[in-house]
């Protein structure tokens, strides 16, 4: 049965792999236990980061994101023509999301897995009220999303809806206004901005919020796991806040990059 | 100079006096005229516009450049490859059709696609409308528009003598097209 959807053009690596497990793994005083302040930062801060536009250069418009352990290329292809045959009168916006193999604790499968279409869906509603679709008729948009380091599925939504942005505002799309994109976390009784894959799976619920604060308004929301309804809000507003400083990086790097290519 | 440059979704402040018209790269909404490219606004007549450097997909009314890579008794089939003096990067390309009717303003019914394209020929077109699903719709109905570079069978660039002939500098010999007025003259 395996052999019926081995993967024979790729290198294939050993059917099942796990991290190498350390003696002292368990018992470090380091590890976060239940009812403890956050480890490194505090509750309402997000990771350092870094963010350039036009990497990539055969791509019309790209961007680079590293937020501490989480690194996403983006590269922006396109207006070109619709290979649909039905004529549309507003554009389309395509994107696709590509884990490597190496970027998560457990060795991804190129093909076999659906988690990297889930997070091409959250990408694509964050970013499309934000896109000027109306002036692009029968074409297409591509966006493609490489996740090289993973560390927490909810910061790699936010950074990759960050880089999107990033990378259509370089490729000379018009948009609305920029998206910022910020995650955060239920942990116990306390609210975590920006989660790593730990702190992810020590929370109760899970929430990212995506938006154009340039115009105020918000484009996408997307909560999983459970949450009160009053967490829920709190989640928010915290994120709202802090996407207001996403903003101002993506704006900086934006306009250093506009600024050397003049 | 910073300052001067906007980002998508930044207010562009506009002077004292009637409100400008929004051209492209600049909308308004809400009352307030905001960019959506990164560029430096600036003024063509009244309308306030971001120039935008990056490759674009033909509108009505842009002027395109294209090869005709398909030929029909109705229609002559062009690979759109420069969009308003933009060249689209390679593999872009977009599909027009030039169809018999608007090959010509004149004798309209007297037009013969063969006499006008062969395929190959660089020609100059205006875009009529987004057409159907697959094309856009092109016209070469103006002194300007037409062929403006075409080989002969003997595999020489010609030159054109008239509004429907082009000769071959090797043989001398003449093959039709709809010629574009060459620029300058």
């Amino acid at each position: 049965m395996a052999q019926s959807n081995f993967d024979r053009r790729r290198i294939n690596g050993p059917e099942e792999s796990f991290q190498p497990t350390f003696e002292d793994d368990d018992d470090r005083e380091t590890r976060w236990k239940p009812g403890n302040p956050r480890i490194g930062r505090g509750a309402r801060d997000i990771r350092p980061i870094f963010l350039t536009a036009g990497l990539i250069n055969q791509a019309n418009g790209s961007a680079y994101i590293e937020t501490e352990k989480t690194k996403i290329a983006c590269a922006v292809y396109g207006p070109r023509q619709s290979k649909s045959t039905t004529y549309n009168e507003k554009g389309r916006l395509n994107v696709e999301v590509k884990f490597s193999p190496f970027s998560c604790t457990r060795r991804r499968v190129p093909i076999r897995d659906a988690e990297d279409r889930s997070v091409a869906v959250q990408i694509q509603q964050a970013l499309v009220p934000a896109v000027r679709l109306e002036l692009l008729p029968k074409s297409t948009i591509d966006i493609f999303i490489t996740i090289i380091e993973n560390d927490g599925i909810e910061g790699c939504i936010a950074a990759g809806s960050v880089a999107a942005s990033a990378a259509l505002a370089d490729a000379g799309i018009e948009m609305l206004g920029l998206v910022a994109s910020c995650s955060a976390a239920v942990v116990g009784k306390e609210i975590w901005l920006d989660p790593t894959e730990e702190e992810g799976k020590a929370s109760s619920g899970t929430l990212i919020l995506a938006g154009m604060p340039a115009l105020g308004t918000i484009t996408s929301v997307w909560q999983s796991g459970s949450m009160t309804p009053a967490d829920g809000i709190k989640c928010m507003e915290a994120c709202q806040e802090r996407y207001t400083d996403i903003h101002a990086v993506i704006a900086q790097s934006l306009l250093d990059n506009a600024q050397n290519n003049t | 100079m910073s300052s001067d440059i906007v980002l998508p979704g930044q207010p562009i402040p506009i002077p004292r006096g009637p409100i400008p018209q929004v051209g492209s790269g600049v909308y308004s909404r809400d009352g307030t005229v905001r960019a959506s490219l990164i560029g430096v606004p600036s003024y063509a007549g009244s309308t306030l516009e971001i120039k935008r450097t990056r490759p674009r997909p033909p509108a009505p009314n842009s002027v395109v450049l294209g090869s005709v890579t398909r030929l029909s008794p109705l229609q002559a089939v062009v690979s759109i490859n420069v969009v308003d003096g933009v060249p689209l990067p390679a593999g872009e390309e977009f599909t027009g059709v030039i169809r018999v009717q608007d090959v010509r303003a004149t004798e309209k019914d007297k037009v013969k696609i063969a006499d006008c394209f062969r395929g190959g020929d660089v020609v100059r077109g205006l875009v009529l409308s987004l057409g159907d699903a697959r094309s856009y719709y092109v016209t070469t109905a103006r002194n300007d528009l037409g062929v403006i570079f075409a080989t002969s069978e003997a595999g020489a660039t010609m030159e054109p003598v008239s509004w429907q002939e082009m000769r071959c500098p090797k043989t001398g010999k003449i093959e039709k097209r709809k010629c574009a007025k060459p620029e300058g003259m």
